[in-house]
């Protein structure tokens, strides 16, 4: 079977899984199948659909797990947002169909990912500037400061920051890794390569800490460092970086503690939030409680007590940032693991694409990718779990969100980019080689 | 640069795995655990879509109903304040309290024994319906009593003295159910405790109330008789300290059935020396003090009564010098004593010493409409033999008749009562009246205690008894 029809049978499965969920949060909310509900849901076929049509004729050997993998979550998660709110699922619905058109326009215009290592340094001014624009202009949501009002849009900037740093971060890394591996003096035994090359880890360590003094945003700071330190690592294969990373980001953390009241207070609900329940650690514990409550095998989509007789979810922020919280309750911790197994199996096909990529750059780019993607994920699922402290992150694909949902597209697209050429270099046809040389 | 992407990997790979063992030590093996945190509002928030059961008073009307709201019942009070600290709440935000926590479980539909239809609705998955329970509280006499006690502190019970039923139970200050959730932050930190409910929860030194407990221990370990003679001085000197009586008056010449009318400390205290302590506590514990009475109340909302130090109740073998064993004979030193125990003292005089176990679920009725439980009215205590029981009644007669509670007198029917002031040392005293009528075939038992009074118990809490016990028998019928 070719790739492509792979694609197309699990993005059938998928839509067959996705549409029982639907249904069943459709009946157990108006107790009735109609003509509207079908129609939401052959529009997001549709939008699937053309997805897979456009991947078929531009990259015919990409990976064909990530797009069905990508319908699964979206699926899921507007479900559950539809359920919680249904008039945000509309909007959720407008925003996967932006979501999907800046998908297409990346796949259009990119068309190899090759190009973009042209405009690193581009890249790297965009990613910083999206980041320095949120501290400037951003409003203060939740106690972060994550947001830009603008155009009567709220977007959150950081989400496509992460795709432009680490485009840049993969570029500049695999030009620098050799210098970077190279060790020139020892300080205590530990060999360490010349002092000039720190330059970029501690620039990267002065924006994490400006963001968790400035955005008050541990989740953020800590992705941005986290996908620095690995990009760092597996360019040049050196633990040094890691051990230094997580050192300076430790001392980081532990200044935000001490100086920001937001972080303070995220940080000692999580240690103990049981003196706090009416308090900071509210939210922290409503979301356990209705975790817990999922039991083995969950309410069943549709059917869990995540509203209050006015409507109010359970937990606040339910459909963004606790939207897991939300699906752990319907679906049980049989159906949790499960949607934690898709993370898993979207990482996967990620690293996997990275480890099989012909060029350093296209490595560093699709690992790179795969673990800011697994990254975020973490943070947030260890975050309304108590498996570290909560900061607020969007769930990708699921929360409700914008800019979520279309920098994570975008994030497919490219991947999906570096897949294809892979497979291209390694097993295509003369004519396919062509063509891609053509591209760049 | 493979080896390491392939590491990162499996490091994120790691953190996976944490995330479902976490996740499966919170959703399996703790879930319980969770379920049950009091901080856990959950439950109590989902059984709101149940359709709870109403609590009815003993002529059927609605004191607790549930009306839909958006798919959410609520409760709603059709009679407005009706022994809100009895009946409890039962609110998402605050959780629940009195009947309406003790009976859950009927009053949601998932009780076991609510009979075949509620298995079949559970094996079905359909939502539970709630059972009605009917309480034994008469909503007319709940009202006076209500009535009577409006503007002050206190409490009035009244027991049917041959079942054990519950008539009437009045907390003042009281509070509107309806309102809970708006006043909370008023109630729970009001002076007056209007959340407490005095007749289970309130402790309070029983005075001269408790010389009916006294008279029972003597008449009936035989050490006098009604007829016994003393003669008070004013003063009884015993091991060193002295027992007085209220107000300074002096009797002279009295006898037993003389001192219980006017309530004469000094007799008592001599009695009481007669008794000793194990007798005097033996007959205490035979009317059901140092234990908790056994009306199903949560836990904590129901108290036990007897001797109390500064770490709670004492033992029934706790040391007593025969001071303290004077004083407590006329009902001063360290006992407390709730208002119901005060009621069952009654309540035991009346139905020939035999104290039935107080109880205030008269039925409980299915959704199904089928009857799933019925009150049967059970023996808990014998407090004294029969005969006693007879001369005590006498005696208490005498009191409304001639002596310190003639304003509970009524006319046409013969109450038996005995008053109790307790002095309080801050200038204000706790009056108590206990009483049953009609004496020849008691069917009501009465405990009024009012507090923060500068008036005696004959003053202040014998009119209200007489009111509530008017009330009561003139109802046409009593459980």
């Amino acid at each position: 079977m070719s790739r492509r029809n792979i694609e197309l049978l699990f993005l059938v499965i998928a839509g067959a899984l996705s549409t029982m969920a639907y249904v069943s949060v459709y009946a157990g909310r108006f107790r009735e199948i109609n003509r509207v509900s079908i129609i939401y849901g052959l529009v997001f076929v549709g939008i699937f659909f053309l997805l897979h049509l456009l991947v078929r004729f531009v990259l015919p050997q990409a990976d064909p797990f990530l797009l069905p993998i990508t319908a699964l979550l979206a699926a899921i998660g507007l479900t559950e947002i539809f359920r919680i709110r249904p008039s945000l699922a509309l909007t959720q619905g407008q925003w996967l169909l932006v979501g999907a058109g800046l998908f297409v326009l990346t796949i259009l215009v990119v068309r190899d990912h090759m190009k973009l290592d042209r405009y690193r340094y581009i890249m790297g001014v965009i990613g910083l500037g999206l980041l320095v624009a949120t501290i400037a202009l951003g409003t203060t949501v939740n106690g972060s400061k994550l947001w830009i009002h603008a155009f009567g849009f709220s977007i959150q900037p950081s989400e496509f920051a992460k795709l432009a740093i680490v485009i840049f971060l993969a570029g500049y890394l695999n030009d620098k890794k050799v210098m970077l591996s190279v060790p020139t003096h020892h300080v205590l035994g530990v060999p360490l390569p010349a002092a000039k090359y720190f330059g970029p880890l501690l620039v990267m360590w002065v924006l994490s800490l400006a963001m968790l003094i400035f955005m008050k945003d541990f989740g953020m700071a800590l992705l941005f460092m986290s996908i620095f330190v690995a990009l760092m690592y597996m360019a040049t294969t050196r633990i040094v970086y890691v051990v230094l990373g997580g050192g300076l980001f430790a001392a980081a953390a532990a200044i935000a503690v001490a100086v920001v009241p937001h972080v303070q207070d995220r940080f000692g609900t999580w240690l103990d939030p049981w003196p706090h329940a009416t308090t900071t650690g509210y939210q922290l514990l409503q979301s356990l409680f209705t975790i817990a409550d999922g039991g083995i095998l969950g309410a069943g989509f549709g059917r869990g007590f995540l509203l209050y007789a006015n409507h109010q979810p359970v937990v606040p922020d339910l459909q963004t940032d606790f939207i897991f919280t939300a699906i752990a309750n319907e679906m049980g911790l049989l159906g949790a693991a499960g949607l934690i197994l898709v993370y898993v199996l979207f990482m996967w096909r990620g690293f996997r694409i990275a480890v099989w990529a012909p060029d350093g750059f296209s490595k560093l780019l699709a690992a790179g990718l795969a673990f800011a993607f697994g990254l975020q994920t973490f943070i947030i699922l260890g975050g309304v779990t108590r498996l570290i402290p909560l900061t607020g992150i969007t769930l990708p694909f699921v929360s409700y969100g914008g800019s979520s949902i279309t920098a994570n597209l975008m994030l497919v697209a490219l991947l999906l980019m570096v897949s294809h050429r892979t497979n291209v270099v390694r097993e295509g046809s003369d004519l396919e080689r062509r063509r891609l040389a053509e591209r760049g | 640069m493979n080896k390491a992407i392939s590491r990162i990997f499996i490091v994120g790979v790691i953190l996976f795995v944490a995330l479902i063992v976490n996740l499966t030590w919170i959703m399996a093996v703790r879930a319980q655990w969770f379920a049950d945190r009091p901080e856990n509002k959950r439950g109590i928030a989902k059984e709101m879509k149940i359709k709870r059961g109403d609590i009815l008073g003993y002529d059927g009307s609605t004191i607790a109903g549930s009306v839909r709201r958006s798919g959410y019942y609520r409760r709603d009070y059709p009679q407005g304040t009706l022994a809100p600290q009895l009946i409890g709440y039962d609110s998402v935000r605050y959780g629940r309290s009195g009947i309406e926590q003790e009976l859950n479980d009927q009053l949601t539909g998932q009780s076991t024994n609510l009979g075949v239809q509620s298995w079949i609705d559970r094996l079905l998955g359909r939502k539970p319906k709630g059972a009605d329970v009917q309480l034994t509280v008469v909503p007319a006499v709940q009202k006076e009593a209500q009535k009577a006690l409006s503007g002050q502190k206190g409490a009035i019970v009244v027991l049917d003295p041959k079942t054990g039923a519950l008539i009437a139970s009045a907390s003042a200050p009281t509070y509107d159910p309806a309102n809970l959730e708006d006043d909370w932050a008023r109630l729970s930190t009001a002076p007056g405790a209007p959340l407490l409910n005095r007749p289970t929860q309130g402790l309070y030194p029983p005075g001269s109330a408790f010389k009916v407990v006294t008279a029972t221990s003597a008449l009936d370990y035989r050490r006098v008789t009604p007829d016994t003679k003393f003669i008070d001085t004013g003063t009884y000197v015993v091991f060193g300290g002295k027992v007085t009586n209220y107000g300074g008056a002096v009797f002279g010449p009295n006898d037993f059935t003389t001192a219980l009318t006017y309530s004469i400390n000094t007799t008592f205290g001599k009695v009481g020396s007669l008794l000793g302590r194990q007798r005097l506590v033996s007959s205490m514990q035979r009317f059901g003090f140092y234990r908790t009475p056994p009306l199903p109340l949560p836990q904590g909302e129901i108290v036990p009564s007897g001797r109390y130090g500064k770490k709670g109740l004492l033992s029934p073998e706790a040391f007593m010098d025969p001071l303290a064993v004077a004083w407590a004979a006329v009902g001063q030193e360290q006992v407390l004593s709730t208002p119901l125990q005060m009621a069952l003292v009654a309540a035991g005089v009346a139905n020939g010493g035999r104290v039935m176990k107080p109880y205030y679920t008269q039925e409980v009725v299915a959704a199904s409409g089928a009857v799933v439980q019925k009150a049967q009215p059970q023996q808990w205590l014998l407090a004294m033999k029969p005969a006693t029981a007879s001369q005590l009644n006498i005696m208490m007669q005498r009191v409304v008749n001639a002596g310190t509670g003639t304003a509970a007198a009524l006319q046409g029917i013969q109450v038996a009562g005995k008053t109790g002031t307790a002095e309080r040392g801050d200038g204000t005293n706790l009056a108590w009246f206990i009483a049953f009528a009609p004496a020849a075939d008691p069917q009501v038992a009465v405990a009024v205690i009012i507090e923060d009074t500068q008036s005696t118990g004959g003053e202040a809490a014998a009119p209200l008894a007489a009111a509530v016990i008017k009330t009561a028998l003139a109802q046409p019928s009593l459980p």
